[in-house]
């Protein structure tokens, strides 16, 4: 039994009679006797050889007639067209935002305006149902987007984004590009970008497609600053700075640093091609404020042109005091400059670390601690379980020996002291790291322990059974063991960090907001739950000022990179490099063709038709 | 006034009107070479010695009559020297008449039109003493009339033209050489004709001239011929061939055929010239009357 697989396909039967209507209407040649045909017959060979367009349409109209009839044939076998469908008709494009894409290329445009160009392109190159997904590619990947056909809304998307000062790791944007397409045979990822990266960086992944923008181009930049407090010496620092040239000819680069707008030296570098320089210039006073470092040159990319530090902005010391009241432990913590003191009188031990971590250094002052999480400790008449010393008994009246070599005795006078009742602790073995600080015949007195972990100091006895509260020596005692407990780097803060990574902000409980202002002046008020902020949108350098707690602090931001600054190496995935072209679709589906080839058959005719009336004339 | 010949019914399309005979037999006709007539007529010959009017002196040869020799001369020289006469002898008029298909195409068709020219001309001739002979001719030498030289065989004539059929392909060459090779009597041959079809055209005028003939063509073009009325697909057949030719005429294949029209009869005119034969083009829209009081007489054998 004959089936009809397309019965819609009788439809085109109709062109039956279209036929029949066109060949009616095609006019008919009518005879005429002459006396004679030889002129004619001159006539028609000379306008034959003279008038090649005519032949030329006259056998227009043959191939169009066969054409017409090669269209038939193939309409008749039937043929599907093995589409993908849309779902995979997928691509992800790949933005690289690094600092490097602000280098200026042809024609004054940055090297991200040539990429946006291309990624215009692409877009407008995509199917009508093809999607894509945009994300960013500098230290981190973002995405902009999600799989989008909204085609206009793609274009937008791509007008709001911008290069920021951060490096750029290619790397993990392709692979979580790649992560994207897993499950989709032919998505396509662009990765637009100016190749100022690691040839390492390829996935080796067919789905990748690099377009490199940009030309090579000249740079010289500020690959390191810092401030740094020399050793023992709180009023003398260095500034730390480190120029290099990236170009193939020697360069003069004056060179600036300034302090809170004070400059504090200028000099002038004068760089061998490809060399650097570093410059480790001392300075005596206050180092405190936000430090800007540039160079004066004229080169194609100003990004790495100044460095940026906010230096000696130092944390008050958050210290949490677990006591069921000490008056002179209060007394002195609390006298003590740039304190933040939190008192507890108990909490569960499995709390403890986390409170270690968010506090620079918990104090127990008598209260029988639990094993010691990783932090810093001052331990106060109390032993903790897993220290490498441990509580023996007591000890009456212990003579004082001492003070050790420690820094934490540093001009801390014993002498007056006199200590009614001690704990009576024994090491259990030897431990590198711990160190007494005073001791007894009997026992040791004070500890400290630094181990990879912990930071601890131990008193080994009751403030209120001695006379050490009314020492001189008591507060110098404590101020210089907090200070050793300070967490490394807060006590001299030349704090900056690169851009694009994110900067964790310690927010004080009573604290519940952050109000952040960008270098660029922009404001913005962050809401903190918990008792820190991690702040991530650091792609701008420069410094970045934020007020918590009715405290101002600094924190500054730069590119500082040698691999980024480094714009005129760049790699060429030369056997990779493909035109643009919109990904194909996805998953396979036939999708039948003879409608459009019996379509195309009738307009063949039609043409035909009209190409036979215009190369025969009219009646 | 001169008595009009022709039987009305017997030549029914050949008729023409008393005025225009009385033109006719104003028009002398007249031969630019002396021809040998077999009667003397009004027309001087090349046949020396018999006529009154002085011809030229030549030698004298052995047997020439001494009633020609020239005392005078022979008295100042001491040679003799023959006077020689032009005898003034009658000529024949020969007229060829294309009867082949392609003659009876125009309107009026040239095949008409071309008898009644044949007619006319056959008048003034036998008006001035002259002889007429008529043969017709189509893929052959077609029945011909001998001539004829009383005016009261003019409806013989006009009968004969009658019944002249037009049919035919043209064999020029094979006509003209034919008649060429019979007529003994070399004369003024006036060919009247569409000279349309024949690959061979040219070549029986040749024989013509080759036969001693004064030759005049006559060449009869429709007006249809000359800017054909012909427009869109069309199938062309020769009418004389039947050939087909299927064609789409537009204005600048009607250009070309004119062009190629021209071309063939400068060709033609050219041949006829650069041969000492008189070429004579009329189309049959020109008015009959016209063509034999106007054209004819701007040629050299019709005054």
């Amino acid at each position: 039994m004959i089936q009809l697989a397309y019965p819609l396909a009788l439809l085109s039967l109709l062109a039956v009679p279209l036929i029949l209507a066109l060949h009616l209407l095609r006019p008919r040649r009518r005879t005429v006797v002459l006396s004679t045909t030889t002129l004619w017959q001159a006539a028609l060979q000379d306008r034959e050889r003279g008038i090649g367009f005519r032949r030329l349409l006259r056998n227009i109209s043959l191939l169009l007639l066969l054409a017409s009839a090669l269209v038939l044939g193939l309409a008749l076998g039937g043929p599907e067209w093995l589409t993908r469908a849309s779902e995979s008709a997928d691509t992800v494009l790949v933005l690289d935002v690094s600092a490097s894409m602000k280098t200026r290329s042809d024609g004054g445009k940055t090297r991200f305006d040539l990429a946006l160009a291309e990624a215009e392109a692409i877009v407008d190159g995509l199917s009508r149902e093809g999607r894509m997904l945009v994300m960013t590619s500098g230290r981190k990947a973002v995405l902009r987007t999600g799989f989008e056909a909204n085609h206009e809304g793609l274009r937008r998307v791509l007008t709001q984004l911008r290069p920021g000062d951060e490096v750029g790791r290619p790397g993990e944007a392709l692979a979580l590009a790649l992560s994207l397409l897993r499950n989709r045979e032919n998505g396509r990822i662009y990765f637009l970008t100016d190749g100022a990266f690691d040839a390492d960086v390829d996935p080796g992944s067919p789905k990748v497609v690099f377009r490199i923008v940009g030309a090579p181009a000249r740079n010289v930049a500020i690959t390191r600053f810092d401030f740094r407090q020399e050793v023992a010496n709180d009023e003398r620092f260095q500034v730390l700075m480190t120029v290099r040239n990236y170009t193939d000819a020697p360069v003069v680069a004056p060179a600036s640093v300034s302090l809170d707008e004070g400059v504090l030296f200028k000099r002038s570098l004068e760089l061998a091609a490809h060399a650097e320089q570093t410059l480790v210039l001392p300075f005596r006073g206050r180092a405190r404020g936000k430090a800007v470092a540039r160079i004066d040159v004229d080169d194609d990319l100003a990004a790495d042109n100044q460095a940026f530090a906010a230096v000696n902005v130092v944390d008050p010391l958050r210290v949490l005091l677990f006591t069921r009241g000490n008056f002179f432990l209060e007394s002195v913590l609390s006298a003590l400059p740039n304190l933040d003191l939190v008192k507890r009188d108990w909490s569960p031990s499995e709390d403890i670390a986390r409170l270690a971590r968010i506090h620079d250094v918990v104090v127990f002052d008598g209260i029988a601690a639990p094993e010691l999480p990783a932090g810093n400790f001052l331990l106060v008449n109390t032993v903790a379980p897993g220290l490498p010393f441990s509580d023996a008994g007591q000890v009456r009246r212990p003579g004082i020996l001492g003070p050790g070599p420690s820094a934490l005795m540093r001009d801390v006078d014993l002498s007056a002291v006199r200590i009614d009742q001690a704990r009576r602790v024994v090491i259990d073995q030897p431990v590198q790291g711990l160190q007494r600080l005073f001791w007894s015949p009997e026992t040791a007195l004070a500890l400290a322990l630094l181990d990879e972990n912990l930071k601890l100091v131990y008193l080994g006895f009751d403030l209120a059974q001695s006379n050490f509260p009314l020492q001189a020596a008591f507060p110098l005692f404590f101020s210089q063991s907090l200070e050793w407990l300070r967490p490394l780097g807060s006590s001299f803060a030349a704090t900056h960090i690169a851009a694009g990574s994110t900067y964790t902000i310690q927010v004080p409980s009573i604290a519940t907001q952050v109000i952040m202002r960008m270098p660029s002046g922009y404001a913005e008020t962050r809401v903190v739950e918990g008792d820190s902020l991690l702040f991530d949108a650091t792609t701008d350098a420069g410094i970045y000022r934020y007020n918590v707690g009715g405290v101002a602090r600094y924190f500054a931001v730069s590119l500082n990179d040698t691999r980024e600054s480094d714009v005129n190496t760049r790699w060429t995935p030369s056997e990779r490099r493909v035109q643009i072209q919109p990904a194909s679709s996805g998953a396979q589906a036939l999708r039948p063709l003879w409608p459009y080839l019996l379509l195309l058959a009738l307009v063949l005719l039609t043409l035909e038709w009209y190409v036979w009336t215009r190369s025969h004339g009219s009646v | 006034m001169a008595m009009n010949p022709l039987d009305a019914s017997a030549v029914r399309d050949l008729v023409f009107d008393d005025e225009f005979l009385r033109k006719l037999e104003r028009l002398e006709l007249l031969a630019r070479k002396i021809f040998r007539g077999l009667l003397r007529g009004e027309h001087t010959t090349s046949r020396r010695g018999r006529g009154l009017e002085f011809s030229d002196f030549r030698h004298y040869r052995t047997g020439d009559d001494f009633r020609h020799i020239d005392w005078n001369i022979y008295s100042r020289l001491d040679q003799l020297f023959l006077k020689l006469h032009a005898s003034e002898e009658d000529v024949t008029l020969h007229l060829l008449v294309d009867t082949s298909a392609s003659m009876g195409f125009g309107e009026p068709s040239k095949f008409v039109y071309a008898r009644r020219l044949a007619a006319a001309l056959a008048y003034i001739a036998l008006h001035n003493l002259d002889r007429v002979g008529v043969s017709a001719f189509a893929e052959g030498l077609g029945a011909a009339l001998p001539p004829i030289k009383a005016r009261h065989h003019m409806a013989r004539l006009l009968a004969y033209l009658r019944d002249l059929p037009c049919t035919g392909a043209t064999r020029f060459g094979t006509a003209l050489r034919t008649f060429a090779t019979r007529t003994r009597n070399p004369g003024l041959v006036i060919l009247i004709s569409d000279l349309l079809g024949a690959v061979d055209r040219l070549d029986g005028i040749e024989a013509l001239r080759h036969g001693g003939h004064d030759v005049v063509v006559i060449q009869l073009l429709a007006e249809s011929e000359i800017d054909p009325p012909l427009d869109g697909a069309l199938r062309l057949v020769d009418g004389e061939t039947g050939d087909e030719l299927d064609v789409t005429v537009d204005q600048e294949l009607r250009r070309l055929y004119q062009r190629h029209l021209e071309g063939y009869l400068q060709e033609v005119e050219r041949f006829c010239r650069q041969r000492g034969v008189e070429y004579l083009r009329a189309s049959t829209a020109i008015a009959f009357e016209d063509v034999v009081l106007k054209y004819l007489r701007q040629g050299t054998h019709l005054r």
